[in-house]
C-alpha cells in the first residue's frame, strides 16, 4: 500500500486546496470522547438504545476495520458485509455486556466480528471454501468509494495505521506471523497451528507469544485506546 | 522448546487475545482473568493487537449500502428515551416549538405565538436541509480524499511553458486506469471556449475530458479514463471549442510528463 505524502504534497498544492486541510494527527479523540466528540463508549450505548445517528458514527469509525477482518477471514465480500452486518446486530444487543475498563469498543467490536466470521467459514464444507476462494474477487476490484460518514482525518489515520501494522507485520520472523494470523484470521488453537505447520506445540506457543509481544511493543502507539 | 516455558497465565495472555488456546485452556484463563486486573490490562493490550491485525492488507471498502444496511439494523428506540446530550442538540427546537404549540393552545397571543411556531418549524427546516447539504459535501470529499489516497496512486504537475503559476494537479492510479485532474490559477475563458486535457500515447494526443475553470482559475475533474496500453508519456492541456475537439487545435497551455509511463 502506498500513502500518499501530504506533506511532500503540501509544497506543491494550492494554499486553499482542502487536502492542506488534513490534519496530520494520528491520535484518535474520538474513544475516549475528547474535544466535544462523544466517546466510543457513549455511541455504543447510544447505539444500542436505537439512537440512529449514533450506530452511522460507530459504523463509520470502526465499519472499515471490521469489514477488514471480516474479509480477511471469509474472502468473499458480500459475506464480509453480511458478517460486519451481524456483527453490528450482535454488538447492540450485546451492548450492556461491554466493560470500558477491559478494553476498546474497537478490539470488542473486532472479537465480535472475528467470531462471526469464524462461524460463516466453519459453515462452509471444505469443498466449498476451497471453490470459494478460488472464484473470490479481486479486492482491489471491488473497491467502493471509502466511507461516506468517515471524516478526512479519520481516513489519514487508518492510512497510517494500516501502514505501521503492514511494517510491524513485516518485522516478525515469517514463522511467527504465520503462526499469528492462522491463530487470528482461521481460529486455529495452539495444537492446531502445531500440527499444520507440522511443527513441534512448543515452538508453536513460542511463537505466537513472542510474536505478539514485538506486535504489542511496537503497535503500541496506534491502539485504539491507551491503556494507563 | 516446550508449552513447559509457559509457566504463568501472563505467558497465555496473547494466546487467548487470538482465540488460541484450547477451549480448556480458555476457560481456566478466564477464571483467573476475572480476578487479576492486571492479567486484563494484558489481554486488553493484545486485543487492541488482534484489532489491528487486518490493517496489514491492501483492504477493500464496504459497498455504501451496508452502511444503511447498519443503521436500518439498529435496534428500535424507546420512545420515551433519550440522551442528555441529545436533548441539548437535537430537540431544544422541537421543544421550543412545542411549548409555544401549548402556549398558542391556550390562547395566550395566538396569533403572534402563531407565527413564532410557524418560525421556529422554518428554522428546523432549513438546519435541516443545511446538515443534508453538509453531508452531501462531506461525502463527496470524502470520496475524492479516498480516491487520492488509493494505493498506488501517483501525482504529475502539468504547468505552463514559461510560466509556473497556473497548473494542473495529475492523479493516476495506474492499477485502476483513473485519473483526477485539479486545476489551479488557470486563466478564464470565453463562454464558447473550453479546456481539454489530452494524453499523448506513443507520440500522438488523445483527446480526454474538457473543463471550464471557475472564476478562481479552480476546475476538479474526476473519473479521467487514461487510455489503456502503454506508451502514454505526456498528459496536455489546450483551449478548444466548447465541447472539445478531436484533435488539438490550438497551442498547448499546460503539459506535464508522466514520468516512468
Amino acid at each position: 500500500m502506498r500513502l500518499v505524502d501530504l506533506t511532500w504534497a503540501r509544497g506543491r498544492l494550492h494554499p486553499d486546496d482542502p487536502l492542506l486541510a488534513v490534519p496530520h494527527s494520528f491520535l484518535h479523540p474520538a474513544v475516549t470522547g475528547s474535544q466535544g466528540t462523544p466517546g466510543d463508549a457513549e455511541l455504543l450505548a447510544r447505539a444500542a438504545r436505537g439512537d440512529e445517528r449514533a450506530v452511522g458514527m460507530v459504523y463509520d469509525r470502526y465499519g472499515q476495520v471490521m469489514y477488514a477482518v471480516a474479509y480477511r477471514i471469509v474472502r468473499q465480500p458480500g459475506d464480509a458485509e453480511e458478517v460486519v452486518a451481524d456483527a453490528f446486530a450482535q454488538a447492540w444487543r450485546d451492548a450492556g455486556r461491554f466493560e470500558a475498563g477491559r478494553g476498546s469498543v474497537a478490539a470488542w467490536l473486532t472479537v465480535i466480528t472475528r467470531s462471526r466470521a469464524l462461524d460463516l467459514l466453519r459453515a462452509r464444507s471444505r469443498r466449498e471454501r476451497i471453490t470459494d476462494t478460488a472464484q473470490r474477487s479481486d479486492p482491489e476490484s471491488t473497491l467502493g468509494m471509502g466511507t461516506p460518514g468517515a471524516s478526512p482525518d479519520a481516513a489519514v489515520e487508518t492510512k497510517e495505521r494500516e501502514r505501521r501494522v503492514a511494517e510491524a507485520l513485516a518485522d516478525l520472523s515469517p514463522p511467527q506471523r504465520a503462526a499469528i494470523e492462522l491463530a487470528f484470521f482461521e481460529g486455529l488453537s495452539h495444537s492446531e497451528i502445531a500440527e499444520r505447520l507440522n511443527e513441534p506445540l512448543g515452538t508453536v506457543k513460542t511463537r505466537v507469544r513472542l510474536g505478539m509481544q514485538k506486535l504489542r511493543e511496537s503497535l503500541k502507539p496506534y491502539f485504539y485506546e491507551r491503556f494507563a | 522448546m516446550s508449552g513447559a516455558e509457559f509457566g504463568t497465565p501472563r505467558d497465555l495472555a496473547a494466546a487467548y487475545a487470538l482465540g488460541a488456546l484450547e477451549a480448556s485452556e480458555a476457560k481456566a484463563f478466564e477464571e483467573l482473568l476475572a480476578r487479576d486486573t492486571e492479567l486484563a490490562r494484558e489481554v486488553a493490550e493484545y486485543r487492541e493487537v488482534a484489532a489491528l491485525l487486518a490493517l496489514a492488507e491492501p483492504a477493500s471498502s464496504p459497498t455504501d449500502g451496508l452502511r444503511a444496511r447498519v443503521i436500518a439494523g439498529a435496534p428500535p428506540r424507546p420512545i420515551s428515551t433519550t440522551s442528555s446530550s441529545e436533548a441539548g442538540i437535537n430537540w431544544m427546537p422541537w421543544a421550543l416549538a412545542a411549548s409555544l404549540l401549548l402556549a398558542a393552545w391556550m390562547g395566550a397571543g395566538r396569533a403572534r405565538l402563531g407565527a413564532r411556531l410557524e418560525e421556529a418549524f422554518a428554522l428546523l427546516a432549513r438546519r435541516d436541509t443545511l446538515l443534508a447539504q453538509r453531508d452531501t459535501s462531506l461525502a463527496v470529499q470524502q470520496r475524492t480524499l479516498d480516491a487520492l489516497l488509493a494505493p498506488g496512486v501517483e501525482l504529475y504537475q502539468l504547468t505552463a511553458t514559461g510560466d509556473p503559476v497556473p497548473g494542473v494537479q495529475l492523479f493516476w492510479d495506474r492499477k485502476r486506469n483513473r485519473a483526477i485532474i485539479q486545476s489551479f490559477g488557470v486563466k478564464p475563458l470565453p463562454d464558447d471556449r473550453t479546456y481539454q486535457l489530452w494524453f499523448i500515447q506513443d507520440g500522438k494526443p488523445v483527446p480526454s475530458v474538457t473543463f471550464r475553470p471557475a472564476a478562481d482559475g479552480r476546475a476538479q475533474v474526476e473519473s479521467i479514463e487514461v487510455p489503456s496500453g502503454a506508451g502514454v508519456t505526456a498528459a496536455a492541456v489546450t483551449e478548444e471549442p466548447l465541447g472539445g475537439s478531436p484533435q488539438p487545435t490550438s497551442a498547448i497551455y499546460l503539459v506535464g510528463k508522466l514520468s516512468g509511463a
